[in-house]
This record gives C-alpha cells, structure tokens and sequence, in this order.
C-alpha cells in the first residue's frame, strides 16, 4: 500500500470516514442538533433571560432578578398544578390501560370488522377539539334536559352540574381526553403489538398458557418501549393541557376549576402583558415536567446500559 | 379441539358487541356535528341538541356558503393546509425516523445526553418561546411563508421518541447481517431496517399529520395574510366575542376531517394491516 | 444502491420546496424585505385613474363582521376620494390570539399592522409602558360632542385617546312580552329594582319562571348593576374598590334576588355565550334578560321563536340619581406607531368610525349602537324592528343618552375582571362557599398586591 495523495486507499478511507460505523449515528442524528441549534437552543436562552426582565415596551427590559420566580408560587399557581397533576394522573389511569384493551383485541387474529373498529375509534382524535367541544357542551349541559343528564335522571341518579363543580369538572376534561386520544394510543400499541413474533404465541400455547397468561408474560414485556412512550407522553401532555380545558372555560374559570398551567402562561404573558413572568412560569414548568419524567424514565431502567427499553 | 372453536365464536360476538359499543359513544359527538352542519344556525340550538335526522331543517346551503363566502378563502385555507401538511409530514417522517433510528439502534458517546435534550425540546412549552422564535423567523425572513411554518418544528422530538422505542424493539441482527453484506449504514437503514419500522412510519405518519393539521398557535403567529392561513386559523376566527359563525364553522370542520380521514385508511392499509410477520421471522 | 439514491433526491427535492418557501397566491410576500404587509388588492377600486398611487393599509380586527364593515369602508372611501385612494387589506383572527399576536408584534417592534380592533378588556394591556398606538385627540376633536363622552374614555390614558370606539354598549333590559303579559306585568312600570323583584315575583307564580338570569362564570348584570350606581372595579386613579359598600350591597341584593325572592337563577350554561343558555332562552324559560345592545345579534342569529316577543327598556334604578344604563364591551380600534402610513391610517380611521354616515352603517351592518348619539333619531335607526317588539328600539336609549356610564378602565381592570368572572360570581351567588362580602373582599385584597 502506498500512501500518498489521491491514492485508492485515501478515497477509501474518506468514504470508510463517512460510511463508517462509528460516525453514523452521528450524522443520522445531525437534523436534529441543527434544528435544535439553530431554532431552540437561541430562543430558549432568549426566554430564560426574559424570565428575569420585566418588558416594558419596545425594546424596553428592566432586569428585575428573580422578581419572576418569587411571586410565581401563589394560590393560582398551585391551583393550575394541582389541577394538572389530578388530570394528568387520571389521564394515565384511563389513557393507559384502556386503548392497550383495545388494540390487543383488536389484534387477535379472529376478531373480524377490525378495519371498521379501528377508524371509527380513531376518528374522534382527527376533529379539532374546539369543534368537538361544541358536541360535549350541549351533551354535558347542567339542565336536567341535556343528553347526560336526562340520561342520568333515566337511571335514577341525579343530574349534575357538570362544568360548574370541580370534581365533575375535571372529569369532563378527563373524558373529553380519553374520547379523543383512546384511538391514538390504540394505534402505537398496535404498531407495537406488529412487532411481537407469532412464534412467541404459538411455542407459549403449546406450554399451556392462557390467554391472560400469554398477555402478561410476553405482550406486555415486549411493550414496554412502548408503554413507556404512551406513559411519557401523557406526562407532558397532560401539564401542557390547554384545549379540553378552553373547550369548557373559555373565557373564565369559575373557582380556578379549569386553570392550566399553560392558561396561566397565557393569562399572564398574553393577557396582563407580562412577558417575563410568563416565561418564568414557562421555564418552571418545563423543570417540573422534565424532572417528573427523568424520575419516570430512571424508574422504569430506561437509562441502564444494556436495557432493551 | 371443538370447545376452542366454540369459545373463540363466543369471544368474537363479545368483542364485536363490546366494540360496536365503544364505537357508538365514540362517533356519537361526531353525528351530531355531522347532522349540525345542515341545519342553519337558527335551528341549531332551538330545539337543545337535536340529534333526530330532520330533512325539513336541513339543507346544503352551509356548505355552500362555505365556498362562496369571502371570495372562496375557505379553499386557500384548505389549500395551504393540504400543501404544508404534505411537505411537514414527509420530511418530518424522514428526519425524525433517521434521528430516532440512530439513538436506538447504536451505542455511541452522547447517546444519552443527546436524548434527554430531545425530551426537553418536547416539553418546551411553546408559548414561552414565542416572542424570540418570533423574532428569529423574521430575521430569517420566513415569516408569512410555508418554510417558517414547517422548519422550526421539522424534526419532531416525539416521532423521534418513538422511533427510537421502536426500534430497540427490533431485532438487532439484521443490523449485522446487513454489514456482513458490505451495506453501508444508510444502505441498512434504507433497505433492511425501514421496512421493518412500517408500522412505526404508519403510526408517527398518522400523528405527524394529524398534529399538522390542526395546530393553531404556531400558525398563526408566522402566517400573516389571509390566503396564506391554514384551516384552523381560518375557523377558529369564525369565533367571536360577539357570537360565533355556527354556520361556517361546523361544516368547515366537517369537509376538514376529510383528507386526514383519508389518510388514515389510507394509512391502515400500507402499514399497519398489510404487515406479515416475514420480515420480522426471516 | 439506486433506490436510495432515489429516495434521497426525493427528499431532497421535498426538503428544497420547503426551504423555498412555497408562498400562496401572487407569492411576492416570502421575497419582501420588510416584514410589513405586500399590498394585495382585495376589492377592485371603482373609479379609475387617480393620480397617486394607493396607499396600503393593513388592518387586523378579531370578529369577521369588522371585516366585511372595513372592507365595504374602503371602497365606500375610493368611491369619495378618489384622488386618495387606499388598498385596504384586512385579516380577521381569533379574538384571544389576535391580541397574543399583536402583542408580539409591538413588542418586537415587528409586524404589527396599520390599524388594528382591539378587545376593550385587553386594551389597557397596550397602554402599558411605552405604549405603541397612536395618539388620536385632534382627529378625534371636531367630532367628539357628539358622541357618548364615556366611550373614549375606556381608550384613553392621561387625557390621551388611543382608540375610537364601535358601540356604546348599553346595558337594557329585554323583556319576554308574552311572558310579561301572562303574569300581568307592565315593563314600562318598572322603574326601580323594587319595582322589578315585585314584578318577578308575580311572573313566578304565574307562569313558574324565573324573571332573570344572573351570569355565574362571567359579570353581568352586576358589573353595570353597580356601574349605574357610580361605582365601579376600580376608581378614576385605578386604584381597587371593588369592595366598596355598595358594590357589597348589590351583590347581596343579586344574592337575595336568587335565594330569597326567588325571582332570578344562577344562568343556565353560566354565561350568555353558551349554546344551552340560547335554548334555554329561546324556549321562553326566562322572563328578561339584563345585557348590553350589542346582544341583539345572538337574540336574531340563534332564538327564532322569540320573534316579536322582545321588547328593550331601561335598566332599573336602586335610587334616584343613577343611571338606566351602562356601556359594556367594546372594541377600540387604533393606529399603531409601527405604521409607515400613519396619516392615511388615522384618516381612514375617522372615516370609518367617527362620521355621521360611518355610525348609521354600524347600526345597519353591525347591529350595534353606534356610539354617535345624534344618529339615533336618524330615519334608518328609528325603523321599527320586528323582531324587537316592533318599536323603535332606539327611543329607549334617547331618553337615556347623557346618563351612560362607562367603567375605569385602569391598568389592573384585566386582572379585576378575571377575579369576578372566574371566582366572585361563581362563589357568591352559585356555590355558595363565600358570601358576596367575602367574596368582594377576598378578590379586591388580591388585586392590591398586583403591580
């Protein structure tokens, strides 16, 4: 081999460079550290330095300090919290359990009409949820003459008030949840459930497994990427909850009942005109999200170096 | 033998029953959107929520009304949603699957780093980020175009989330395989693994799209003339202070869930039902 | 090795048409430099050949009936000017984003339009600090006589106006006839809020209906009802008395009027502006309803089997000495210093909003009452409106034109109306958990420690 210039061996190596094993990933990963160069890491910095300004105008910053963060933690803040964390932990409850139901029934290989199933408990998730609001307003009304409630009254239990007590407030939103996002998460567990091998079933069946059996000892286990996906996802989704609740409460929210921390953002970046306490809530939420996902994620071994999750 | 076969009809008729079940509740609001859209504002709310079919009451006009009205905007609307979610979807399915793919499928230094940066993208809340990304669009000189709609949001940390989960799900000696062959990296990933991630494209496809179509808030802040809004933009301002536009807004949203509808079986069909186990046994 | 090459041109050329910025129709927005709006022609302009060029203006508005008001302004103005002739470009945007929009927009010095409809409860929002709008006290000069004087002061600050307002707003009773009729009730005798409960309670036990409805997840009536008092959220300083004494005893009057006298209900839905409170209405469960003129449109657009039966009077009185009336909602419509056409823009404004003939059209368009007060005995607003009893609905706010009073819109009013709204209404008068003293006290003590 010689190893001069523009030899065969030098091409080689460039390309060896560039297919090569080690510096694949990196370049697969590049779009996004571009994009989270140039389109987040500046506008992140820009906000956390906004969380400690007051904006007073063009141009105008007035560097307050951490002004922002101490007057963050009052009652309306931890209203919105609490308001979060109640809908998100009943999020996960239903949000779950129940589509993971559906797509392992909708997979079994004797279910027929799954194709129809299957779009019908899809759809709600294509509306837009300002529309679909319209629906579950008159549904839910608090007159004894509205859908639910006449419902209600049928089975012998009293009607409610629906969007004007907290309890059944939330579970309004929750609902309004779970009718649109069941299809979604029904459709990731699906995608997952293509990936377990029928060989798996079958060599689990001829040991004498039940069904049950079957269910939890291999389609859960080769879920968990998935579950843990869903799980994730309904964690940052349920604190940046802003449409099922706007859908109820749109221009007020009797007894903070529909207060969201992201409503909140908006009622104080948008509404009083205070950017820089916006962000600082902003910047507060996202650590609260985060540090409660990390603790999911840690729990759940998706850091171990060998874990298949 | 035989009381398996039996049990299994049993169970079929249950969980057809059980189904039909959930798919009433589920459609029911839409039906009634569906039906509302006929009727003329008036008689919307006459009578409370009447989900009876009346023929009397209902009739076309909305509809077209809705294509007439300002001089056809409704179908610029649904123009630039179609284009930008086209254009968002396919790129951002290309993007995200590569970035995903490359944290679940190799083992490199930053790995983990690289990743926790993703979930804190995805847990932004975008309000807060408004104003700078705001002021970065316009320096770029994107603002009012499809560009400064898609770009910032291209590489969509959830797909790349759930690329990344799927594919640690996957076996990893077609990997393997494929380099004992001579494939390059992207070779493997082309021709090897992204087949084997269908059903991973059919679902982020599905919600990528999905998403699109329906965001509002970004939207709205980049686009800043009226024949370039996108559909929820334009309906959402049939909602005034001062009542709401019933008679665009519904069958707006309606004629809306067509193509993502469409989509979606179309979407069913490639991806998800039409997958054998093949690739994943041989 | 070719179907990826393949794939990858496809990708590429997908991910060259996005960096190209595919832009819609007449594409010439991407290339511009100036992130202020390319002119578009929206209407054609009637007559030909002016001498100018046209001047561009841009104008975001949150309620699209504006927009086809601003439209039809700007060919009326090419039409009578034409040796000034404008291309008006108007974007109509959801009300709450709009304002989130434009906000953004001064606050980066970038994008904001020419002239601009601003909400009346996000207004004081934008005379914060270094405030970006307009001055318009001269052009507003020769014709402000004529007008209810509290409207502009709701757009002012310091003695500056900074927006011209649509309507006054005028809080009035519309009564149910039949209703009235068959419980006997004569509405042109109700004079004071005595006079009203007695009423309501004859309608009570006539046709077992409430008389009214309060607002629980909004501010009405008890916002004008306290109003037409001299009283208000905060005072002309902006300093808080929503918990002044009479601001308590009206509360507790509206509370007495639910739970004692039995003749009002907490609003079915909440608030006027839910679907269930139109059926409820619609199918004559109430007696009368205590909302501003700019209601008129829900009553025609959603309660067809009211038709006839609505007639409009004068709010009530608690004594002699308040008004019969208050001036609620708004939109102030102003000129942004982020205008490169200000002039034009503030003559366009005048035209629109302050003329005589600007003010019949809001009427006949908008169905608002126009904030001129010498255009309400015009011919075209004396018109007698079926739908409204057959009358001439504006000799009810003849009589009352120099007692309509306006709120203080100081800077802490956005933050005072979200605390009624969302927690004092609701408190006081439909769970009960507060006592409106209470509840008045707990939410003024919170607006005193905001900025």
């Amino acid at each position: 081999m010689r190893y001069g210039p523009n030899t065969a061996t030098d091409r080689n190596s460039l390309k060896k460079l560039l297919y090569s094993r080690k510096l694949a990933p990196y370049l697969f990963a590049s779009p996004f550290i571009l994009t989270f160069l140039i389109f987040f890491l500046y506008p992140t910095f820009s906000t956390i330095v906004m969380s400690f300004q007051e904006l007073t105008g063009l141009n105008n910053a007035k560097f307050i300090g951490l002004d922002n963060y101490k007057r963050l933690f009052d009652v309306h803040f931890y209203n919105a919290l609490k308001t979060n964390t109640l809908y998100t932990l009943l999020s996960i409850l239903l949000l779950i359990p129940i589509p993971l139901l559906f797509a392992v029934l909708l997979n079994l290989a004797f279910v027929r009409g799954k194709n129809f199933f299957r779009a019908a408990i899809f759809l709600p998730a294509l509306t837009s949820v300002i529309v679909a609001g319209v629906s579950f307003r008159l549904m839910f009304g608090e007159l004894d003459t509205a859908l639910i409630n006449s419902l209600l009254i049928k089975m012998g239990l009293p009607p409610q008030n629906w969007s004007l007590n907290y309890w059944t407030g939330m579970m309004l939103m929750v609902i309004l949840n779970l009718w649109r996002h069941a299809g979604i998460n029904m459709v990731y567990y699906l995608a997952g459930l293509q990936t377990i091998p029928e060989e798996l079933y079958e060599s689990a069946e001829i040991d004498g497994a039940g069904p049950v059996q079957k269910f939890f000892t291999i389609t859960l286990p080769l879920l968990k990427p998935i579950m843990i996906y869903t799980v994730t996802v309904a964690i940052f989704e349920g604190y940046r909850m802003f449409g099922e609740s706007y859908v109820f409460w749109n221009e007020s929210m009797p007894g903070d009942i529909g207060l969201t921390i992201v409503r909140y953002i908006y009622q104080q970046a948008f509404q009083r005109n205070d950017l820089g306490f916006g962000s600082a809530i902003g910047i507060t939420l996202l650590v609260i999200v985060l540090a409660i996902n990390l603790a999911q994620l840690k729990f759940f071994g998706f850091f171990k170096k060998d874990s298949d999750s | 033998m035989m009381g398996m076969k039996a049990k299994r009809k049993w169970a079929a008729i249950l969980i057809a029953i059980l189904f039909l079940i959930v798919c009433f509740i589920m459609l029911f609001p839409l039906y009634y959107l569906f039906l509302a859209s006929f009727k003329s504002s008036k008689d919307l709310f006459r009578y409370g929520m009447d989900f009876r079919i009346n023929l009397e009451l209902m009739s076309l006009d909305n509809y077209r009304l809705l294509f007439s009205a300002n001089n056809g905007m409704y179908l610029h609307w649904y123009k630039n949603s179609l284009l930008i979610v086209i254009l968002y979807t396919a790129g951002s399915l290309f993007l995200s699957s590569l970035v995903g793919y490359a944290l679940g499928a190799y083992r490199f230094r930053g790995q983990n780093f690289l990743f926790i940066l993703v979930l804190v993208v995805m847990m932004m809340p975008l309000e807060i980020l408004m104003l700078p990304l705001y002021k970065l669009t316009v320096q770029m000189r994107i603002i009012n175009t499809y560009s400064g709609v898609i770009l910032p949001f291209l590489v969509s940390p959830i797909a790349v989330f759930f690329f990344r989960q799927f594919v640690t799900g996957l076996n990893k000696e077609f990997i393997d395989a494929g380099r004992i062959d001579g494939c390059t990296e992207f070779g493997i990933f082309f021709r090897i693994m992204a087949p084997l991630m269908a059903p991973a494209f059919g679902a982020m496809g599905i919600l990528l799209a999905m998403q699109n179509w329906n965001s509002l808030v970004w939207p709205l802040i980049v686009l800043r003339t009226n024949n370039m809004f996108t559909l929820p933009i334009g309906l959402s301002s049939l909602l005034t202070p001062y009542g709401n536009n019933y008679d665009m807004l519904i069958p707006g949203s309606v004629l809306a869930t067509i193509p993502i509808i469409l989509f979606f079986l179309f979407n069913q069909r490639a991806f998800i039902s039409g997958l054998t186990s093949g690739g994943i046994k041989g | 090795m070719r179907r990826i090459n393949i794939l990858i041109l496809t990708m590429l050329l997908v991910l060259m048409a996005v960096l190209s910025g595919c832009t819609g129709d007449g594409g010439s927005t991407s290339s511009t430099n100036q992130p202020s709006d390319s002119p578009r022609e929206t209407q054609k302009s009637s007559e030909s050949s002016k001498p100018a060029a046209p001047v561009a203006l841009n104008l975001w508005t949150f309620n699209e009936l504006h927009k086809t008001y601003y439209e039809k302004t700007a060919e009326l103005w090419n039409q009578t000017h034409p040796d000034q002739p404008i291309n008006l470009t108007v974007e109509s945007y959801p009300n709450a984003e709009m304002h989130n929009k434009l906000l953004i927009a001064l606050q980066s010095g970038v994008g904001a339009p020419d002239v601009v409809d601003i909400n009346v409860n996000f207004f004081s929002n934008f005379l914060k600090g270094d405030i970006q709008l307009v001055e318009l006290n001269d052009l507003v000069a020769p014709e402000k006589d004529k007008f209810v004087q509290s409207r502009f002061d709701i757009y002012s600050k310091d003695g500056k106006i900074y927006g011209t307002p649509f309507h006054v707003g005028a809080t009035v009773v519309y009564y149910n006839k039949e209703i009235m009729d068959q419980a006997g009730v004569n509405p042109d005798a109700i004079k004071t809020w005595a006079d009203f409960i007695e009423a309501g309670k004859k309608v009570v036990v006539a046709t077992g209906k409430p008389m009214t409805a309060f607002e629980v997840t909004n501010q009405r009536p008890f916002w004008p009802m306290i109003v037409q008092q001299g009283s208000d959220y905060l005072d002309k300083n902006g300093d808080v008395i929503l918990d002044n004494e009479t601001n308590i005893r009206t509360l507790n009057a509206m509370h007495d009027m639910i739970y004692k006298d039995k003749i009002a209900i907490p609003m079915p839905g909440g608030d006027t502006t839910k679907e269930e409170f139109f059926t409820f209405m619609n199918q004559g469960e109430m007696g009368a309803l205590i909302m501003p003129m700019w209601y008129m449109s829900r009553f025609l657009s959603y309660m067809p089997d009211l038709e006839g039966k609505i007639i409009v009077r004068p709010m009530p009185v608690w004594k002699d000495g308040d008004s019969r009336s208050a001036g609620m909602g708004g939109t102030g419509t102003a000129v942004t210093k982020q205008s490169k056409n200000q002039e034009a823009a503030m003559q366009f404004l005048a035209f629109a909003k302050l003329t005589r003939e600007a003010n019949i059209r809001i009427w006949q368009e908008l169905k608002f009452d126009p904030p001129r007060w010498d255009v309400w005995d015009a011919p075209e607003l004396q018109q007698p409106d079926p739908y409204f009893g057959n009358e001439a609905v504006f000799n009810t706010l003849l009589q009352m034109k120099d007692e309509i009073k306006s709120p203080n819109m100081g800077e802490l009013i956005t933050a005072a109306q979200d605390l009624v709204n969302s927690s004092v209404m609701f408190k006081a008068l439909k769970d009960q958990s507060q006592t409106p003293e209470q509840a008045l006290k707990a939410a003024a003590e919170e607006l005193r420690k905001q900025k």
